[in-house]
């Protein structure tokens, strides 16, 4: 969490120099970030979630019903939509569910760890949680 | 959905490792192993979930099965 | 070969500290074998054996007892003898592990009336009255039937690294070679065929098998550790010298009393305990 907090103030406070290698330089040593970014890490608090790393609430959403359309075991897919829950709405079994997380794995190139994807049961969890990664792309 | 016990949880992980291993699988052969994965976990559906040893048992015997079919020299399955 | 393994069972009952030379080679004057080849006129000696059955294509039956009914005089005198005769004749599908029928593979291990031992070595009673009473090893995870799962006892044999480890060449470079006395201290250790008998009786090792080796594991370490040839003593002593590999072993002595080979792992894990104090 702090460190994902440092990668977002870092974001907030340079988001053109993003791919050059002073992130890595920094992310070695977080202790003097802390203290050179402090400012902005303060002023951060605001803007919690919506990172400004590219992703938005709206692209989220349109990408997992994208994702959602084109699992074959979706029972109902005029029932898709932003707060679709996976078993109640959509007819997903535990294990459906589990695949389809996978699938937002890796369509967001991250990984979800087991406590955190059983948690998983809808459509607005699942972009709840993308959005709090800041690694997700 | 009602929470999940320990158990259960313990038969999703094991389902998401076997999917994660999926991914090393050669590109081709993924869709049969997915579709056997799945098979194999289905078989077993009509388990009561209380009846705690038969799950653990097949619990045991998923994982050893997944740690066969893990191995790189197993490319495809049909 | 078959009865030189029965007479020694037989004494093993009454088994003294210091079995004399002569009771060991005394498999000439066996009694006959009139259990073998009974005369046909002879009236049947029932017997009726109960057998633990599993099986793991319906996990979900609970496992049960079955009772299985053979005339003596029509089987061999071994456990081992009955149980493929149950198999060949009364019910194909029971399941059992059996190879050397001569107590050198260790695959019919078993618990037969509350002991460990190999089936192929272990008389059956004669005593036609009572029933006898066979279990897969105690405290293994089952296969089916019979058959336990070994995998964790083979696991921990692998981790003591069972074979000899040597850097220098011998000078010649034949052979590594040592001189008759220590090949004696191999003695009781080398017979050992890792049949499981002696871990799985051992308390110890039921609560505490992942971490605590066992018996046959600590066996086999000291073979290794005895062993004049190998150049890694100092090495396997740092990999068991914890609180738990070895030291678990709180001399309780199931593992000496039903080892069907007659061998004894409490002295040797009294030996690594020794090996590891004198540091």
């Amino acid at each position: 969490m702090f460190r994902s907090a440092i990668v977002r103030s870092l974001r907030a406070s340079a988001p053109r120099v993003i791919k050059t290698p002073a992130p890595f330089q920094i992310r070695s040593s977080p202790v003097a970030v802390r203290k050179q970014f402090a400012p902005c890490f303060a002023a951060q608090g605001v803007r919690f979630y919506s990172a400004p790393a590219g992703l938005n609430k709206t692209e989220v959403e349109g990408r997992i019903i994208n994702l959602l359309k084109n699992f074959d075991k979706v029972s109902d897919a005029s029932k898709l939509n932003g707060t679709s829950h996976f078993a109640n709405d959509l007819g997903l079994d535990s294990l459906d569910t589990v695949e389809v997380v996978m699938a937002i794995e890796e369509e967001f190139s991250i990984e979800i760890p087991d406590k955190e994807a059983d948690q998983i049961h809808s459509v607005e969890k699942a972009v709840e949680y993308i959005l709090a990664q800041p690694d997700a792309h | 959905m009602a929470r999940l016990s320990g158990l259960q949880r313990e038969v999703l992980s094991l389902y998401r490792q076997c999917l994660r291993h999926i991914r090393q699988k050669p590109e081709e052969s993924r869709g049969n192993f997915k579709r056997f994965a799945r098979a194999e976990f289905q078989k077993n559906l009509s388990v009561s979930k209380k009846d705690f040893s038969t799950i653990e048992y097949l619990l045991r015997r998923g994982r050893r099965q997944l740690e066969t079919y893990a191995s790189p020299g197993i490319r495809s399955i049909h | 070969m078959a009865s030189l393994r029965s007479t020694s069972r037989l004494f093993a009952a009454s088994r003294p500290l210091f079995r004399p030379a002569s009771f060991a080679r005394s498999y000439a004057t066996v009694e006959g074998t009139k259990n073998v080849e009974p005369s046909p006129s002879e009236k049947p000696n029932f017997k009726t054996f109960k057998v633990y059955r599993w099986n793991p294509d319906t996990p979900a039956e609970k496992p049960t007892m079955q009772s299985y009914q053979l005339d003596l005089n029509k089987t061999g005198p071994m456990m081992l003898d009955a149980l493929i005769r149950i198999k060949n004749e009364l019910d194909p599908t029971l399941t059992f592990r059996r190879s050397c029928r001569e107590g050198i593979c260790g695959s019919c291990a078993m618990n037969i009336d509350g002991v460990n031992t190999l089936a192929c070595l272990c008389r059956i009673p004669t005593d036609g009255a009572k029933e006898s009473r066979i279990y897969p090893l105690p405290h293994t995870y089952v296969v089916k039937d019979l058959v336990p799962d070994l995998t964790l006892f083979y696991k921990q044999y692998k981790s003591i690294k069972p074979y000899l480890q040597r850097d220098t060449p011998t000078e010649d470079g034949l052979e590594f070679r040592q001189s008759p006395e220590d090949r004696r201290k191999l003695d009781g250790l080398y017979e050992c065929i890792l049949c499981a008998c002696c871990s799985t009786s051992c308390p110890s090792y039921w609560w505490n098998s992942e971490e605590y080796l066992g018996p046959a594991i600590l066996l086999q370490s000291y073979r290794w550790l005895a062993d004049s040839r190998d150049e890694r003593t100092a090495e396997r002593k740092t990999a068991l010298d914890n609180s738990m590999s070895v030291y678990r072993c709180h001399t309780i002595l199931n593992c000496t009393r039903t080892c069907p080979k007659g061998l004894n792992p409490g002295k040797a894990i009294a030996e690594i305990k020794k090996m590891l104090a004198s540091n």
